[in-house]
């Protein structure tokens, strides 16, 4: 979520991209283990719509909704200015703000506890070297949303700071969403790793991003 | 144990310290300054803060390594003469009680000022909520610091 | 202003003082009260070493001494405020320097009890009134005048006709051959110039830029630190540890086992001396320790209260106060009100974790630290370590906060135990976790009501509580009540009320206990007063009117009267959300009015709370008001957030991210009045706290009918 600034406009379902996703499923087919950060191969091919799958890619976002409403994403995309915190996602206490960048405001700023790395001990601040929330323009809210609405803002470039799929997919691997998956002494992981979630986002991605229905959640 | 420089209040330090050793006690142990306070060691109370490149950073997480270069003000070098708007305003209004935590509020309240010179009561909220004080002086906190703000607005206009 | 401890000698030196100076100090008579006012010379034929409270150099310079712990209540202000009053010198040019231990010197120095002025005022005034008097007395014989026609007034001495002057510090040398007069007279309430005025902490510009020196700030010469892993379960010993990680920490010098005193018992851990604070704690987290917790309970926050409600149903208790039929009328009463209150276990949490300095030498042991209790620290280690008392020298530093925690020997104790073994200084830091785990804590308490109320009126009262006693680990008996059971309760009550018991059921765990800000006022005052409320609401009275109505004196009635001019309680409409509640503590009684009102995401949110404070006799209206809003602030994370909770016997929240504190978003507006009358000084540090809790719940039962009896409760999901 570091590039939020332009609200883009574009069909989400281009042809570009469809091929983009085209070739990631076959290297997820050939084994997610090696999917890594800097080996994700993004080209410019062309495409068909064959691909799309609007049953594979609800199921797929069932996996993926689970993580992003565990306290570990959720957290950090509250439904109002102030974080979550804690397994059970209560208002961070001391009640920090969003501020216009998401990184707080005044002597509250996200850095001003939040180290690079995770401070040792339980109870004390998990660390990352971008530590924020997303900003007051793109506030990319997943608290109270269902898996519907979570699914159809996901995609969203007015809302997902201008992400096209191709941002999207590179974000599966952004370091603060990593940081989910190494959230300090004491703090429950994602449900499930974040290979296992990766290989959901793409499928739900690839396969046309589909919305589970409303009554779906 | 490694040989760093660190510069606080303007001052250079050349210190050997481990560099996982959290700032707070760099200041306090091998700087000798007192001002800045030991409180929960965890971020939670903000005792510790001091100016990192001016942000109001919790000393007491922050590892020594991480002020290399930087310009760290503490308590002691917030003003020449004790005569900060905000601590002007802490005299006037008599805000400390036992004023173990009044550092780290100070410093907190002095970066609200530079960035909000004009706080409203939710702009006080919003900075000063990672302080806490056992005395209670919550309230004159508050006053202070709409106190520091006139003060600061006639220093600069005069 | 230095705001260091100083001996005699060290103070002379480093205050500048030079050539005479006028000292006068006090001479305390065995256990006497008041003290005889002395000058050096008759210091000397009594014996004793003088005191030396007021210093006045050949400059004209005014040193002064606080003999009480600075905590944040005051005293450094209060104590100076007296003096130049009554010496008739400006505030803003007196020195202020902390008493060093010693209790023969300075009287009782223990700083609890919100005792600094109530119990040292009168001495306080008369003691700079009598310096004053023989300045004026030097002055007069100078030249040549009838004393009478002298007064002093700025640091001078002044004589009236002719307009001459003489600076104190002229005056010095001759008055202090001056025998001091044995009456002199006091200024009247209305002629004072600084008591009574809002004049401002002259501590308050050493806390405003880092050169106050609190405990933690204390370093002398080759200072080691020192951190201790300590038993969990409060009593425990060591069986054995492993330190093998420890030592591979650089920086890490010692590593042995400690034992130190927790009253009438001993708490064992491993201590770990190094050449940082830093070393030393990551050298006790690198410690593998093995417990002997054997020989006593670990008991479970549940299994406490479930033995203390069994105990209020099946036992009579001890009676501390027994008067009338009480429970023959409620055995009989066709109607009666029967409830239980239960109170939380408390911790502290003074800012300032604790700590303290201590140099073991041959000869002597010297201590410095943020010490509430000078001369018990003095008694217990003389005893523990076989040091004549008078070599136990102590050192006074600011406190960043005590609220009864800090008038421990426990922890200066065990720095001593380090510096022995060490054989050199040594500060020893606990960690917040070590201070929040390690106790003593304020007791919880459980609590029976039984009442009966005909025509308006109580007509039986009966209260019993099941908690444990303080003084039993000050080895205290164990077959008499505890001699708190009433503290907190106004006493015009048990005139009026004809049949009322207090009853003490004893109750012991392993948990040591003792007192916090305003001890059992604080537990005792919601039940009475809660229990107050439903009476009234039972008999049909306005609970204010109710209490009236039972409290039959003058004093007690005005502050009502205000109570009810100031928060509009006559206006207040019913089911508004107003609630009221009165308690004693340390001779002052505070009655505060709360006011909620429904929050808009649901619970309950504090609107208003109004404190009219009646302490008699006061020196600064603003240290008045500041200790209340401080009061109310310790009193609102009390009530609704604080709870020690032990789990198989230990103290389960370590630090502030689960025993979270109130924070600026938290606190309601407080209005503050303080009642003028001539009567006596009252306490003023611990007196706001205790009706607090019970106004709030009484005003919460008006706004919503729910009756909350159990603390702490959340204010979101009433």
């Amino acid at each position: 979520m570091k590039r939020h600034s332009q609200a883009g406009k574009g069909d989400l379902f281009s042809v570009k991209t469809a091929t983009v996703l085209s070739i990631l499923v076959f290297i997820i087919a050939v084994g997610a283990s090696a999917f890594r950060k800097d080996e994700v191969a993004v080209k410019e091919t062309t495409l068909s719509a064959i691909n799309r799958d609007s049953v594979e890619s609800v199921k797929a976002f069932a996996t993926v909704y689970k993580v992003l409403m565990s306290p570990r994403c959720m957290n950090c995309h509250p439904a109002g200015d102030v974080p979550l915190q804690g397994d059970d996602s209560h208002l961070h206490v001391m009640g920090p703000k969003r501020g216009h960048d998401g990184k707080g405001v005044y002597a509250m700023k996200c850095a001003n506890c939040h180290q690079e790395t995770n401070t040792p001990g339980l109870h004390t601040p998990p660390g990352n070297p971008d530590w924020h929330l997303p900003p007051a323009d793109m506030k990319m809210v997943f608290q109270g949303k269902s898996a519907h609405e979570l699914a159809k803002q996901l995609v969203d470039k007015k809302k997902n700071g201008n992400k096209d799929i191709k941002k999207l997919i590179e974000h599966a691997d952004d370091g603060l969403v990593l940081a989910g998956w190494n959230p300090g002494e004491g703090r429950m992981l994602p449900p499930v790793s974040h290979a296992e979630f990766k290989k959901a986002w793409l499928t739900w991605l690839n396969k046309g991003a589909y919305a589970p229905k409303k009554t779906s959640n | 144990m490694a040989k760093i420089t660190l510069n606080i209040n303007n001052k250079e330090y050349p210190l050997e310290a481990d560099p996982q050793m959290p700032l707070l006690w760099a200041i306090r142990d091998l700087a000798g300054l007192k001002g800045t306070k030991y409180g929960c060691g965890v971020a939670q109370c903000g005792a510790c803060v001091v100016h990192l490149n001016g942000e109001a950073v919790r000393s007491c997480v922050t590892k020594v390594s991480r002020a290399v270069g930087k310009q760290v003000v503490t308590i002691e070098g917030l003003s020449a003469t004790n005569n900060h708007p905000v601590q002007k305003a802490w005299q006037e209004i008599d805000v400390p009680q036992c004023g173990y935590c009044h550092s780290g509020q100070i410093m907190s309240a002095a970066v609200l000022l530079r960035e909000k010179p004009d706080p409203t009561d939710q702009d006080i909220d919003d900075a000063m909520a990672g302080n806490i004080c056992r005395c209670g002086t919550y309230l004159r906190i508050r006053k202070a610091i709409h106190l520091a703000a006139e003060m600061q607005k006639k220093t600069s206009q005069g | 202003m230095d705001n260091q401890t100083l001996s005699r000698r060290n103070f002379l030196k480093t205050s500048g003082m030079t050539g005479a100076v006028l000292s006068l100090g006090f001479y305390w008579p065995g256990n006497a009260k008041s003290a005889k006012i002395v000058n050096a010379a008759e210091a000397q034929n009594f014996g004793v070493e003088m005191n030396s409270w007021v210093h006045i150099d050949t400059s004209g310079k005014v040193t002064i001494f606080d003999h009480r712990a600075e905590m944040g209540q005051g005293s450094y202000q209060a104590v100076p405020q007296i003096v130049a009053e009554e010496l008739e010198v400006n505030l803003n040019e007196i020195n202020v320097v902390f008493a060093q231990g010693d209790n023969k010197k300075y009287g009782n120095q223990v700083t609890g009890g919100s005792s600094t002025v109530r119990g040292s005022y009168k001495n306080l005034l008369k003691l700079s009134a009598t310096a004053r008097e023989m300045l004026i007395q030097a002055a007069a014989a100078k030249w040549g005048v009838d004393k009478a026609e002298c007064y002093a007034e700025g640091g001078n001495v002044i004589h009236k006709p002719s307009g001459k002057r003489f600076h104190y510090g002229e005056l010095v040398d001759a008055a202090s051959k001056l025998e001091p007069p044995k009456e002199v007279i006091l200024k009247k309430r209305s002629d004072y110039k600084l008591i009574g005025k809002p004049l401002r902490r002259l501590d308050t510009p050493l806390k405003t830029n880092g050169s106050a020196i609190f405990g933690l700030d204390k370093e002398i010469p080759g200072m080691m630190y020192a951190a201790v892993e300590r038993n969990p379960r409060l009593r425990g010993k060591v069986k054995s540890f492993d330190d093998t990680k420890t030592r591979q920490i650089p920086g890490v010098k010692h590593v042995f086992k400690v034992k130190m005193g927790v009253f009438n018992t001993y708490r064992e851990g491993v201590a770990v001396v190094a050449d940082s604070t830093w070393a030393a704690i990551q050298g006790k987290k690198a410690l593998k320790v093995e417990w002997d917790d054997t020989g006593f309970e670990h008991l479970d926050t549940e299994e406490i209260y479930k033995r203390q409600r069994e105990a209020l149903q099946t036992q009579e208790g001890l009676a501390f106060k027994k008067q009338g039929e009480p429970s023959e009328i409620i055995a009989k009463a066709a109607k009666k009100i029967d409830v239980t209150y239960e109170t939380p276990y408390q911790y502290h949490a003074a800012m300032e974790p604790l700590n303290c300095v201590a140099h073991y030498q041959d000869d002597k042991l010297e201590i410095w630290g943020p010490i509430q209790a000078p001369e018990w620290v003095q008694d217990y280690i003389s005893k523990e370590m076989s040091i004549p008392k008078e070599k136990v020298i102590l050192n006074m530093t600011f406190l960043g906060g005590g609220f009864g925690r800090k008038a421990f020997m426990d922890y200066p104790h065990e720095a001593s135990v380090i510096s022995k073994e060490i054989k050199a200084p040594v500060q020893v830091v606990w960690t917040r976790e070590d201070d929040a785990t390690q106790g003593p804590f304020r007791p919880g308490i459980t609590y029976r009501c039984e009442g009966v109320v005909s025509n308006g009126a109580i007509d039986a009262f009966k209260v019993k509580m099941a908690g444990q006693n303080n003084a039993h680990w000050r080895g205290g008996k164990k077959d008499v009540p505890n001699g708190s059971a009433s503290e907190g309760f106004l006493k015009p009550y048990m005139d009026s009320i004809k049949n009322l018991a207090i009853m003490d059921i004893p109750f012991e765990t392993p948990i040591p206990t003792m007192w916090w800000r305003s001890v059992y006022a604080s537990t005792n005052g919601f039940a009475y007063e809660s229990f107050l409320d439903e009476l009234a609401l039972e008999a049909g009275k306005d609970p204010l009117e109710f209490r009236r109505a039972h409290l039959k004196e003058e004093r007690l009635h005005k502050l009502i009267d205000k109570m009810e001019e100031v928060s509009g309680w006559k206006n207040r409409k019913k089911g508004e959300g107003f609630g009221t509640a009165i308690t004693e503590c340390f001779a002052s009684t505070v009655g505060h009015v709360v006011k909620v009102s429904k929050a808009p995401n649901g619970g309950v949110k504090i609107d208003q709370v109004w404190v009219v404070m009646d302490c008699g006799w006061y020196v600064n209206p603003d240290t008045v008001r500041a200790q209340v809003e401080g009061s109310v602030v310790m009193g609102l994370g009390a009530a609704t957030i604080h709870e020690v909770k032990f789990k198989d016997g230990m103290a389960v929240d370590s630090n502030f991210s689960t025993y979270q504190m109130p924070r600026i978003t938290d606190i309601p507006p407080i209005e503050i009045h303080i009642m003028e009358n001539d009567a006596d000084a009252g306490g003023v540090g611990e007196p706001g706290l205790p009706a607090f809790a019970p106004a709030l719940t009484n005003a919460i039962f008006d706004l919503t009918g729910k009756r909350i009896r159990r603390l702490p409760f959340s204010l979101a999901t009433v």
